[in-house]
Formats: structure tokens, sequence, C-alpha cells
């Protein structure tokens, strides 16, 4: 029994771990369904709740756990239920290497960065797989279009998250938050932070790049033959994703749990996360959604420069101009 | 309990490996050389380098393995093709490979390699990085030109199928 009273199981089984994920991940849908229907002046969910609709995740997560699973006839069974199922504990396991404050992380690695990033490219591959298991056309080009996209915004990912490393001087998550007592990174890594935003957006498939699963080009892609739970694990995947890459993102550029005193550090964790949770929602609101080859060409061009040409920013922020 | 990790890293790593030979649908066999990279990530996080275990994973599965199955998924046989048959030619491989092998470990522990101290545990990244990019520099920079000849000759090879 003493490890149901341990700290580190409390974390991994409440806060930041399992129940909070879940729920968290049940508000953030919400959130995502609200915002988006008053950007486009509907009124969004307001039957199940008290407040605004706010329990309807959860009524539609009872609802498609309890509903029939369909696995096509000629789909590869194993891959068709592995896939979205390791997809979501890969996109869920990340909010381990969160420092939420100093005493909430799960796993405080010396490398938190690299892995958190690592873990990632892990993602794309899952859909592929899902998309090639339904052996079904449209699923199988949205998996296809992952593919393509990952290898749009990788490199560009990695290389605008090089910028916080070079400033903090550490890979360690907590130590970059740490490092950032003097001043949030957002400031001297300006176009990092953008090129991190715009690189975890096609990361996460939100519009403007939900081209694996574009409704009105491929139906859902790499979703279209998923149904009950299977179905929620894919999308709620990408609600995790949403939750966990913005808790990195205020993580990495806007000083984490640092903030003024009487407010826990917690707290100031969670707002930062929940601005750039809305931020990204707006961007949903706000954009249409990108062509293939404009994607690729802008990683490839585009984003893959400015990454580059923020690192030597960053090198002249903290060394000085090279004198040659 | 090291002993322990290491034994079960080491038999997933061996096992997926000839799973990845001998599925019998590519796909797997793919996904299996993924989780062979990965029990190899965890020898990496036994060895205390957790950095190359990182790179491990996202270079290896997340790049190697997925263009993998790229290639099976778009060009690659129908499911149900039989594994290749097993020629003489796979037993020369077999013992070519274990020279080798064999050879590379001899001289990496033979070798006495000067410079910085041995990288220990709780490695220090700095140091480390110190180490491949300016004690070891040029030697780093002919092991990027092998990977340059690599995309020239896929280039190439690319090329010359449009031609015909």
């Amino acid at each position: 029994m003493a490890i149901l009273t341990s700290p580190l199981f409390f974390k991994i089984a409440v806060f930041p771990g399992l129940t909070s994920l879940a729920i968290i991940a049940a508000l953030v849908t919400w959130l995502d369904r609200k915002i988006t229907a008053r950007v486009q002046l509907r009124i969004g969910p307001s039957y199940v709740s008290p407040v605004g609709g706010i329990l309807q995740s959860f009524a539609d997560l009872i609802k498609l756990a309890f509903k029939e699973l369909i696995i096509p006839a000629k789909a590869d069974k194993f891959f068709f239920v592995a896939a979205p199922v390791i997809g979501m504990i890969l996109a869920g396991g990340l909010v381990g290497l969160i420092p939420f404050s100093p005493e909430t992380q799960i796993a405080n690695l010396e490398v938190g960065l690299p892995v958190f990033l690592a873990f990632l490219t892990l993602s794309p591959t899952m859909v592929l797989l899902a998309g090639w298991s339904a052996n079904s056309k449209y699923p199988f080009i949205g998996g296809l279009r992952s593919l393509f996209q990952q290898t749009a915004y990788e490199i560009p990912l990695w290389l605008s998250a090089i910028g916080v490393v070079m400033m903090a001087g550490t890979f360690d998550l907590l130590k970059i938050v740490e490092a950032q007592s003097t001043g949030w990174f957002i400031i001297p890594q300006a176009l990092g932070a953008l090129i991190f935003l715009i690189t975890i957006t096609a990361e996460m498939e939100r519009i403007p790049f939900d081209l694996p699963e574009a409704e009105p080009e491929v139906i859902m892609g790499w979703q279209a033959e998923y149904t009950g739970f299977l179905f929620l694990a894919a999308q709620g995947a990408g609600f995790i994703k949403l939750y966990v890459f913005s808790a990195l993102f205020a993580t990495i550029y806007l000083g984490g749990f640092l903030g003024p005193a009487p407010v826990p550090g917690l707290v100031w964790t969670l707002l930062k996360t929940t601005v750039i949770i809305v931020l990204i929602i707006l961007l949903r609101g706000s954009f249409g959604r990108v062509r293939i080859d404009q994607l690729l060409r802008a990683g490839w061009t585009l984003l893959l420069g400015l990454a580059i040409a923020n690192i030597a920013i960053t090198y002249i922020i903290i060394q000085g101009i090279p004198s040659i | 309990m090291t002993d322990l990790a290491f034994l079960a890293f080491a038999f997933v790593t061996v096992i997926a490996a000839i799973l990845a030979i001998e599925a019998r649908d590519l796909v797997y066999g793919a996904v299996s050389l993924g989780v062979s990279f990965l029990g190899v990530a965890g020898l990496f996080i036994l060895l205390d380098a957790s950095y190359v275990a990182a790179f491990q994973i996202s270079v290896y599965i997340g790049a190697v393995v997925v263009l993998i199955l790229f290639t099976v998924m778009l060009v690659g046989p129908a499911k149900g093709d039989g594994p290749m048959e097993f020629k003489k030619a796979s037993l020369f491989g077999a013992v070519l490979i274990s020279l080798m092998l064999g050879m590379a470990g001899t001289l990496a522990t033979t070798t006495a390699f000067p410079g910085r101290e041995v990288c220990g545990s709780g490695c220090d990244l700095q140091l480390l990085s110190t180490t491949l990019l300016v004690d070891y520099g040029i030697q780093l920079e002919l092991l990027a030109l092998v990977l340059a000849a690599a995309v020239i000759g896929a280039l190439t090879l690319a090329k010359a199928e449009k031609k015909e």
C-alpha cells in the first residue's frame, strides 16, 4: 500500500498524469468546439451542463466508449487496433517530461527536450500504419500525407528548439525554465518561437495544417474507418497533443512556472498553457487549409531557412558579433 | 537490476531483429526493425547515453523505419509473399559480417582514444560535444562525407531511372 501514497504514484495517476490528462483533454475538446463556434458566429455546445455545455465532451466520451467497434473485414487487425492506441500513449506519455512546477514533474531527464522531440517523431509513423492497416483508399492517402507533412516540419522543429538550448545551455526542461528567470526566451527567440508554433501546429494536424485528416478532401483521412473507442483514441490523441505541446511551448518560451510569488508556479504553467491552447484554436478559426505542396515548399525553404537564421541570430545574441 | 534490464533490452533487440528478417509481411518486418531500434535505444540508456538514445529513436525510427515503411507500402510486394529463400550466399554473408563485427569490436577495445577522459556515468554533454566537434572534428566531417556520398549516389540512381 505504500506505493499508493508515494508522490510518484500520485503524479503518474492523478496530476500531471493519467486522470488529469483525460479530464484536461476533454476540457480542451470543449474549448476547441466552443471557441471555433464563437469565431464562426455559432453558439457551440450548450445543452449538457451547468455552464456553456462544458460537459459535452464527457458525454461524447461516454457515448463513443459504448459504441460498437467495427473493424473492416480486409483490414490488418493488429495495426488497425494498435496504431491509434500506441499513438495516444505516445502523446500522453510526453506529459511526464513537462515541469509544471519544480515538484510536479514525473521524469526529470538531463536530455528532456530531445527525448520529447524524439518521441514526437514516432506519431506520424503510427498515423501511417493506421492509414495503411484500414486497407481503404482515403485512410491510406491520409497516412501518406501525414508522412509528407512530417518531412516538411520535422527539421525546422528541431532547429528552432536548438535556439532555446543555446540560450539555456542545457537540454534539461527544468533548467531551461530556471534559465528564464532573467527574462522569457520568447523575446530573444521570437523568430524561433514563431517557427516552433507553426511546426507544432503541423505536428498536431490542426487547421491550417490538417492535411492528413482534411474532411472535405479525404473524408477524415486516416481516421475514416475508425469507430467507437478507436475513433476516440485517434481524436483524443490530437487533443492530448494540443495540451502537451502548448505546455511545452509555455515551458521553453514563456518561462513555465515562473511568475509573481503569491500565485503558485503550477497555476502559472497552466495559465500560460491555456493561452497557447486558445491561440492555436483561434488559428483554426482564422485560416484556411494549405495545400500539401505549399506546406512542403514552405517547410523546406522558408521555415528551414528562418530556423537556421534563428540559430545565427541566437549565436550573435550570446557571443556578440564575431570579428573576422 | 541493471543486468535484468540489459537482458530484457537485448532480448527485445535480437528477437525483433530476427522477426524483421523473417516476417512474411514486409510491413511487419519494418515495424519489427523499429522495435529492434527501440531496444538499442534502451541499451544506450543503460550505458548512460540517453542523448544518443534520443537520437537513435528520432533518426532510426522516426526517419529510417518510416522511409522503409513508405517504400514498402508504395512499391513493395503484395501481402503474403514469402521471405526470400535461404541461399549459400547468406551463409557467406553471415561469416563476413561476424568477421567485420569482430574486427570492429577488437579495434574499439584495443585502441586508446587519446585526448579526453572516457565519458562515464552522468556524462557531461558539453564535454561530449567538445570532444566530438573539436578533438575529433575532422573525423566527424569525414563521417558526414560518407552520408553525402550516399545522398549523391541515391540522386544519381534516381536520375538514371528517369532517363530510361
